[in-house]
């Protein structure tokens, strides 16, 4: 069980000092916009992650006129209570501790505090390049999975060396071939890992994540039965079903030479999405997009929780918005009442909130950032 | 900060040119030279500029010498068919220092990096590689970081010693450096990778001698 009961900030984008209380397992925070509720929320965010949801620089962080940052959150795992402490300094170093030990490399907190975030944004899985897709497998798999992060941390690395090496062939104009095959072996061992371990693991998970899209549509539609059975479907596709990462490296290698890069590996796969045999992001309406992404989230908080035996903290950020009160409804259901973690859940509005929390007949914390 | 003579302020900005040293911490410095005799500080000079200009390096192993060759090196006392692989002289130090290394080394300048720009040819690769053909070396030990660099430098000088000489360098033992669990370390905090690579290269006890 995992339970985060109180935070604060200091000096945290608009946050110069403040500590918040987390009495409920569901919280709800409200406020006009710009009040700081998804910066709370990217806190928390911090705190399971070691980094913000948001920006890849530690730094866009700080209040501005302010020097580095402090983020503490009192955290319970099975009873058990922790301490988890982030600090930017001024240097621009970042530490990260849970009671006070200091971690030498931040990649062994991830996954300690499962988390799982719904934001706007988010709809760039569905809609945005494949690289958005790939993060949501990495992020994922990452939490469920240590040796799975270093071998994609191990990978990147060697893939920054080889596409470094393809690109000195061109500057001097000798090719060292014999180091080229060394770091295509280096590649391969966590490359076809990689792939070994997504391959394994979306067997299970894109079904459900079809399952949950098929109740979410199901419930939510009025037309009649017959013309909402929509057939979609989830793959995966990667050039390594077809052949081994290192016979796909022999294969492309005057390519790769020719266009200074690496043109085939992991890094090229992709998660595809049809809906009646056509491309998903080019059929589906904003509704039919939005039900996806939330399909992809609860089958990855499925995962989280049948992973770690208890159910991740889950952050809903602002999820209300062009969301129809039936679905509304439904997705409330699902992560309230048929989960058992703690919830998260901004909106503008208060009133909105207690009106859609109440009939859950679940006790509630709402917060009022105004105050 | 202020100066009232730019002689001072020289010498400071000197001194912090080097790695470690701030600027207040170059201005005690200098300040404490300043207090010492004019003689002392002459000498202080001068050490340093012939230790730049005099220093060789040893043309067999490229570590430090007064000569062209190295102590190590000319010492006939040492294993010369054993080769000890580092990368700069720091390690050769660190390796000296356990006084249980009886062989020669070879200072490789660096990891292969093409990121850094650093590739084969920066690095005294080629001369290791007629090392082992010309004084018939037995056994080679990589005692390089354990990072991706090092590893990648650790293949490549493995293959082209393969490719270079067939049937001689199926004599050399190639070995690495043993990597695991830390004197005075605890398992628990010790990370899975290296408690992973413990366990696969475990010792027989009667082999395991803690000191």
């Amino acid at each position: 069980m995992l339970r985060l009961y109180s935070i604060s900030l200091v000096q945290f984008k608009n946050y110069q000092n403040r500590s918040i209380q987390f009495n409920e397992r569901i919280v709800g925070i409200s406020g006009p916009n710009g009040i700081g509720k998804t910066n709370l929320l990217d806190a928390i965010h911090y705190l399971c992650f070691t980094k913000s949801y948001f920006t890849r620089i530690d730094g866009n962080n700080i209040s501005q006129g302010y020097d580095g940052f402090r983020l503490e959150g009192q955290f319970e795992v099975w009873d058990k209570p922790e301490k988890a402490i982030c600090i930017l300094r001024e240097t621009g170093k970042k530490e990260f501790s849970v009671n006070d030990q200091l971690y030498e490399k931040f990649s062994r907190h991830i996954g300690h505090y499962p988390c799982v975030i719904i934001a706007p944004d988010d709809i760039q899985i569905i809609t945005g390049g494949s690289e958005e897709r790939r993060r949501f497998m990495d992020t994922l798999l990452s939490q469920l999975d240590a040796v799975y992060l270093q071998q994609l941390i191990n990978y990147n690395k060697v893939l920054q060396q080889r596409n470094s090496l393809l690109r000195s062939f061109a500057d001097t104009g000798s090719k060292d071939l014999s180091l080229l095959s060394v770091l295509d072996e280096q590649l391969v061992k966590p490359g076809q890992g990689i792939f070994e371990r997504r391959k394994e693991f979306l067997i299970a998970f894109l079904p459900r994540a079809k399952q949950f899209y098929i109740e979410i549509a199901k419930s939510t539609s009025r037309r009649p039965a017959s013309s909402t059975a929509e057939n979609i479907n989830l793959f995966y596709t990667s050039e390594l079903l077809q052949a081994s990462f290192a016979e796909l490296l022999n294969l492309n290698q005057s390519k790769d030479i020719m266009l200074m890069r690496t043109t085939s590996g992991v890094h090229k796969d992709e998660l595809e999405f049809t809906l009646n045999e056509q491309p998903f992001k080019n059929m589906a309406s904003q509704g039919q997009r939005k039900s996806l992404l939330f399909a992809l989230k609860l089958a990855e908080m499925e995962a989280l929780k049948n992973e770690k035996g208890f159910a991740p903290i889950l952050m809903l950020d602002d999820v209300f918005e062009k969301l129809d009160e039936e679905r509304i409804v439904n997705l409330l259901q699902t992560v309230c009442v048929e989960n058992d973690g703690q919830v998260f859940i901004t909106d503008t509005s208060s009133e909105r909130l207690v009106q859609h929390l109440t009939p859950l007949k679940k006790p509630f914390q709402l917060i009022d950032l105004t105050n | 900060m202020q100066f009232s003579s730019s002689l001072l302020e020289n010498a400071v900005n000197e001194f912090a040119r080097l790695p470690g040293i701030g600027k207040k911490t170059a201005l005690r410095l200098v300040l404490h030279l300043l207090k010492q005799d004019t003689n002392d500080v002459s000498q202080f000079s001068e050490v340093i500029a012939k230790m730049r200009s005099e220093i060789k390096f040893c043309q067999r192993c490229f570590n430090v010498a007064d000569g062209d060759i190295c102590s190590i090196c000319a010492n006939s006392m040492r294993r010369q068919e054993m080769i000890c692989v580092v990368e700069n002289i720091r390690d050769v130090i660190a390796i000296e220092s356990t006084q249980q290394y009886s062989g020669t080394y070879h200072v490789l300048g660096g990891v292969i990096s093409p990121l850094d720009g650093i590739g084969p040819d920066q690095l005294n690769i080629e001369s290791l590689a007629n090392r082992v053909q010309k004084e018939r070396t037995e056994e080679l030990i990589f005692a390089l970081n354990p990072t991706i660099q090092g590893d990648t430098t650790i293949y490549y000088i493995q293959k082209k010693l393969a490719a270079a000489s067939g049937e001689q360098s199926q004599n050399i033992r190639i070995t690495t450096i043993a990597r695991g669990i830390a004197f005075g370390g605890e398992l628990e905090y010790a990370d899975e990778m290296t408690l992973a690579r413990s366990l696969q290269n475990r010792l027989p006890v009667e082999n395991y001698v803690s000191r």
